[in-house]
């Protein structure tokens, strides 16, 4: 039996679960969400293809810290919501561009990851977790009380990001945006920063010896991740058009990482999916509220409790039993 | 500004500190003894709080009575937790056991919580008073409830230190903190203390719940704030320390009194938050944190 202490231990990371098919499945995927909704003439599938896509893109930007350096955010919603209400304030109060606007959300989610990382990334990675989630809470009621300039619970109205009311732009916006984010994660952990990653994946005093700087690192992954996170909030901004505080609620980062755990960690394409899965029957249930929170509750326990590894690992499995995997990768199966 | 507001100020702090020293003994223990980061704490201060409102309105029983329903019936939930999904989770999960543990704890608190408005729905479910009437000191004067729920959480933490080091049980818990291996070696079974342990620490946010009943009625999303307090207590605190975690308990409930009677609503957040911030910017293992490992920092 592990003891608590083995499990506690911060095992980073990455090498022992990146669940890598190779490009073509993944590219299918791509080509997939690059062409359904030009088929499908539904507008609320359309709408629902969005939403997937949007939950699908935050889950995967969250795996890159909790797949990759083994750093849960549990103040997602936190750089998400900021990145939403730069770009929301700028372009209500001083008429920038909303393409700018987004830009400086990004910016800014990145600066607040920074801040975070810089409190806490010398302690242990439980500290950076949770002093990201009091980040959000402590933004949440800054939102709430500041109602002069966020007009708090009221609502703040963002002009929307194109001039139709129609749905395709918007997703396509999304569609690249979310493609960049995965090519430049792709890019990072493939150069010799991912190297680093699993160097102090493995074992980070011989990462030390070799002269890797785990805290620099992980920073780097960090403030990536937030930044993204703060890109994708400056996007949702504009395209729901009204912003309120519940945004960086503890719920939206828990939606979130439950995605990014039942899709599978370390995967990337593992939580993309697992959104289009998971967020349809939710939002079909959006009126009943206290049944769709408790079906959310018990989802995550059975997860947690039945199949820790997601979707991703059932779909390696299955792979593996049909010997599918030529070439690809699971790392840590091979080595030891 | 009047005497008796400072008085008014400084009653209504302890109050809500002594609730917050005992959410973040409940965290620290949990924390401590079985590293699990546990988001539940609110939802077993919420159970507490209907068994003991249940108690004393439709059965009638005394005050002391109805706490100590919610305390075992507190104590016997957090054994269940831990014996069901807890357990079963140990037996698979190896990696990532903080974010397990986080997401498992957050799922059942989505569930308690949201089962508990369906079963319920989001009324108030208060009593005026358990015990009639004030004591005055003086000008000024601070109702028999609030006194009795100071002493209930100064008795529980007093007794649980107790327990802790002077009970062979006790003692077996601690040992279990600080060494698992060396313990089991010693013939303590681990799954048991496991079991204990956490409904012991659920208990702790049961009695919260019964005690603080008159002043706090109970609802269904009564426990996400002292839950986000008790939190902001242990990282204030450091993490290594279980005396610290009481103060800072007491520390933060003062300031959210002061800072709510100066600016109002939804500003004790924020400036609890930025004194935290402060303190993580001068000493990063937090106030009382020591460079010793603690018994978490095993």
């Amino acid at each position: 039996m592990a003891t608590a202490e083995e499990r506690s231990k911060e095992k980073s990371l990455a090498s022992d679960r990146i669940i890598n098919l190779g490009y073509l499945p993944v590219g299918l995927f791509f080509v997939f969400l690059g062409v359904a909704p030009l088929l499908i003439k539904d507008e609320y599938l359309r709408h629902l293809f969005v939403v997937g896509l949007l939950f699908g893109a935050q889950a995967m930007v969250s795996d890159f810290t909790v797949g990759f350096i083994n750093l849960s955010n549990f103040g997602f919603a936190a750089f998400f919501g900021l990145g939403a209400y730069t770009t929301g304030l700028l372009v209500t109060n001083f008429g920038v561009s909303p393409f700018i606007g987004v830009i400086a959300g990004m910016l800014m989610a990145g600066l607040l990851g920074l801040f975070t990382g810089a409190l806490t990334m010398r302690l242990r990675g439980l500290y950076v977790a949770i002093m990201a989630w009091f980040m959000a809470l402590a933004l949440q009621s800054l939102t709430l009380v500041l109602v002069d300039v966020t007009r708090g619970a009221w609502g703040l109205f963002v002009p929307p990001l194109f001039e139709s009311t129609d749905i395709l732009p918007y997703y396509y916006t999304l569609f690249v945006i979310t493609l960049v984010i995965y090519i430049v994660i792709k890019l990072v952990i493939n150069s010799r920063v991912g190297l680093a990653f699993k160097a102090i994946g493995m074992d980070v005093d011989f990462a030390r010896a070799s002269g890797v700087n785990p805290t620099r690192y992980k920073m780097i992954a960090f403030i990536l991740s937030c930044a993204f996170a703060g890109w994708l909030g400056g996007f949702y901004a504009h395209f729901i058009g009204i912003l309120t505080p519940d945004l960086m609620g503890t719920q939206h980062t828990v939606e979130v990482l439950a995605l990014n755990v039942i899709g599978g960690r370390g995967s990337l394409w593992g939580p993309l999916l697992a959104a289009f899965l998971v967020i349809p029957p939710f939002e079909y249930l959006k009126s009943l509220m206290e049944v769709r929170l408790i079906i959310y509750g018990l989802l995550l326990v059975l997860v947690m409790v039945i199949y820790p590894a997601g979707m991703a690992g059932v779909i390696w499995k299955v792979g593996e039993l049909l010997k599918l995997h030529k070439g690809a990768t699971y790392f840590g199966m091979e080595d030891r | 500004m009047e005497l008796v507001d400072v008085w008014n100020v400084l009653a209504v702090g302890l109050v809500r500190g002594g609730l917050y020293a005992q959410m973040a003994l409940m965290l620290a223990l949990v924390l401590g003894v079985m590293s699990i980061i546990s988001m539940i704490n609110g939802e077993l201060y919420m159970i507490g709080a209907y068994v003991s409102y249940f108690a004393f309105t439709l059965f009638g029983l005394n005050p002391i009575l109805s706490i100590a329903c919610a305390a075992v019936a507190t104590f016997l939930v957090g054994a269940l937790i831990e014996r069901g999904p807890l357990s079963m989770m140990r037996r698979r999960a190896g990696e990532d056991w903080y974010l397990n543990t986080f997401l498992l704890t957050v799922g059942l608190s989505f569930f308690l919580k949201n089962a508990a408005m369906l079963l319920w729905k989001p009324t108030y479910r208060g009593i005026r008073w358990y015990w009639e009437g004030t004591v005055s000191i003086g000008s000024i004067g601070i109702s028999i409830d609030r006194l009795v729920a100071l002493g209930i959480a100064a008795l529980t933490i007093v007794a649980l230190q107790l327990f802790l080091r002077n009970t062979r049980l006790g003692r077996a818990i601690r040992a279990v903190s600080q060494d698992e291996r060396g313990a089991m070696l010693n013939g303590i079974n681990i799954n048991t203390i496991y079991t204990i342990s956490f409904g012991l620490a659920c208990m702790l946010g049961g009695i919260a719940g019964g005690s603080m009943l008159s002043i706090l009625p109970a609802s269904p999303y009564m426990g996400t704030t002292p839950n986000n307090y008790a939190w902001l207590v242990v990282m204030l605190a450091g993490l290594g320390n279980i005396s610290g975690a009481v103060v800072g308990g007491f520390i933060i409930g003062i300031v959210e009194s002061v800072a709510f009677q100066f600016f109002g609503e939804g500003w004790p957040n924020v400036i609890s938050f930025i004194i935290l911030i402060i303190v993580l910017v001068i000493k990063p293992s937090g106030i009382f944190g020591t460079s010793v490992k603690g018994v978490w920092e095993q």
